[in-house]
């Protein structure tokens, strides 16, 4: 009830603001997707057939989607034991985490980008460690692979994942894990009874930064991924600025706006079952 | 009261600063981002003040954004003069977005070589492209584009596709040794995917020089520039002419249609080509090969005379453009795993 007493025009200048600059060239994306050719002269939806009858297109919408699932999982795998580790440390501990956690967030995306290439190449960081240590006898191929993107990416996107979840957690009665243990439940059933559903809003909010950043990780996916996994952004940027096909360009990016949208109204439809009053 | 003064004194300058920047002495140009934005500013722009009083803001941008950027604003030109490669060059003239060049406002107009002077372009630049490779690991270098492909070479190669100038040039000169030609790129897709499970890396062009620098590749085709740069910071790389003959393409100045400094653009294109500037921008960091004749080449620019260059393969990009979408949709297509 209150909400609806807020008066209107406090949202108002950035709601203008949002029209003007968003809103409206959004439309006009929209606009040239549904033009058959590329000097804009004809309407027509031969490039979303173009797009979505091909199975080389779907892959990619398919890859890409995949790929910020695979962010959000092995994110959530390493979030969710720090953040339980914080919330149980002192709070001087907790200050130096809360630097180390935020620490990827002050340099550049690029700069972190392209550490990933001196940890992951051939002569890097894991392979000198892995053939010194005679763990493996050649050097192994983590760059350009999916399995190297998704690993710099959970590093990249990890404090999207752990602020949200970590505030969240910090709300939790202490007692309620007491009273869990206290009733007999072990460590893992405590976790996945109490704290995980508990924690879930947070994890929501988190897994929703973190996959659409994920899926639109221009220079993560192409720098570490490499020109043999083609995801929707590259596609995108090659179409309009390398092929000059603006209409093809915008169906892609119409599609990557729509299938991330769709992701994220998933994950808040999820968000549903995770009220806890 | 005083802070709120000067935020005041400084948000006018802000909204000020744009219509300086477009009064008269002035003028904005687009350069590439990286090693040519530092060149620009460095060497052109200090002698435009120093011999016009011409104040030039530099914009980076690579040489696509460029025209997607002028073709976006649709008439009204949001910079001066654009900096190009052959492909998007032809793509600009095509697109009707270049201003003629009155010849008798380059006073260096005699100092260059024929051709490099036309209606609408001024070379101020020439780039060749050929094999780099690393002579720590590979005592005996490749020696033709074909040897890129055979063992121990491939293993280590870098491949980067259609989506730069100089991957274009060298993905068709390798068509050709398979039996190709400049219309006929199916040679080099049919060894492409042969070679893919072996090959070191496939990369995004921009990523190249940081994975040779990391050791991930030891072999790559890529322009004269690009291998001085490393070397001046320490790798150990070389560049070799292939047998086949080295690669050349011209980099060119042009006004843009309707630009609002038209004659201060004319001016930057001539101090971009005076002996002056030529001689200062051959030397490391920026290693760009000189036109003008009264320039003596530098020994750092892996050819020795300007005449090498006309031995050298050149390309015919309308040709090359009505075509490369199709093989940049082809090589997606191909090489994704």
């Amino acid at each position: 009830m209150r909400a609806a007493a807020v008066d209107w025009r406090l949202a108002a200048p950035l709601g203008i603001v949002y029209l003007a600059l968003f809103a409206a060239p959004l439309l006009l994306l929209l606009g040239i997707s549904l033009h058959a050719d590329q000097d804009l002269q004809q309407w027509g939806l031969d490039n979303w057939t173009k797009f979505w009858g091909d199975a080389f297109y779907r892959g990619v919408v398919w890859d890409t989607l995949r790929l910020g699932v695979a962010a959000v999982l092995v994110t959530s795998l390493f979030a969710w034991p720090l953040a339980l580790f914080f919330c149980n440390a002192s709070p001087r501990t907790q200050k130096v985490l809360i630097f180390i956690i935020l620490l990827p967030l002050l340099t550049s995306v690029v700069i972190r980008t392209f550490a990933w290439i001196v940890i992951l190449a051939r002569e890097g960081l894991v392979n000198q460690v892995a053939l010194a240590l005679g763990l493996s006898a050649t050097p192994l191929r983590l760059l350009q692979t999916e399995t190297g993107l998704v690993l710099a990416l959970m590093q990249i996107e990890m404090p999207l994942m752990l602020l949200p979840l970590i505030s969240v957690m910090r709300g939790l009665d202490p007692n309620l894990l007491d009273a869990s243990r206290a009733l007999g439940a072990g460590m893992w059933r405590s976790f996945f009874r109490v704290i995980l559903p508990l924690s879930l809003p947070g994890w929501i909010a988190g897994a929703t930064l973190v996959f659409a950043s994920a899926c639109t990780a221009f220079i993560s996916q192409s720098v570490i991924g490499g020109a043999r996994l083609v995801y929707l952004p590259s596609l995108i940027w090659q179409q309009a600025m390398v092929v000059y096909d603006w209409p093809f360009a915008a169906v892609c990016s119409v599609t990557l706006l729509l299938t991330v949208l769709a992701g994220i109204m998933m994950l808040n439809w999820l968000g549903r079952y995770a009220r806890t009053d | 009261m005083a802070s709120r003064r000067l935020f005041l004194a400084g948000m006018a300058g802000v909204l000020a600063a744009p219509s300086i920047a477009r009064a008269s002495g002035s003028m904005t140009a687009a350069i590439y981002p990286g090693t040519w934005d530092e060149a620009y500013r460095a060497i052109v722009a200090p002698l435009l003040r120093q011999n016009h009083n011409v104040n030039v803001a530099f914009e980076p941008l690579f040489a696509v954004d460029q025209v997607a950027k002028v073709r976006a604003a649709r008439g009204v030109a949001p910079f001066d003069c654009f900096v190009l490669d052959p492909g998007p060059a032809a793509a600009a003239r095509q697109a009707g977005l270049f201003e003629q060049i009155d010849p008798k406002l380059i006073t260096n107009a005699g100092n260059l070589p024929a051709g490099m002077l036309t209606a609408d372009s001024a070379t101020v630049n020439v780039q060749v492209v050929g094999i780099c490779y690393n002579p720590k690991k590979f005592p005996e270098p490749p020696k033709s584009w074909a040897d890129l492909f055979r063992s121990p070479y491939v293993e280590r190669l870098g491949l980067t596709g259609f989506q730069t100038t100089f991957g274009t040039v060298s993905l068709i000169e390798m068509a050709k040794v398979f039996g190709g030609s400049t219309t006929n790129v199916e040679p080099i897709f049919a060894k492409l995917k042969e070679v893919l499970p072996k090959v070191a890396a496939v990369s995004t062009p921009a990523a190249l020089p940081g994975l040779f620098q990391q050791g991930q590749i030891d072999i790559m085709y890529t322009n004269t520039n690009n291998a001085a740069t490393l070397k001046g910071r320490g790798v150990d790389i070389a560049f070799v002419a292939p047998t086949e003959g080295a690669i050349t393409f011209a980099t060119t100045l042009h006004i843009v249609k309707g630009a609002e400094n038209k004659a201060n653009a004319h001016r930057y294109i001539d101090a971009a080509l005076s002996a002056d500037a030529q001689s200062k921008l051959q030397l490391s960091p920026f290693n760009m090969i000189p036109v003008n004749k009264d320039v003596q080449l530098a020994p750092n620019l892996d050819i020795k005379s300007l005449d090498e260059l006309s031995k050298m393969v050149t390309h015919d990009w309308n040709v090359i453009n009505p075509r490369r979408a199709g093989w940049i949709d082809r090589f997606n297509r191909e090489i994704t795993k």
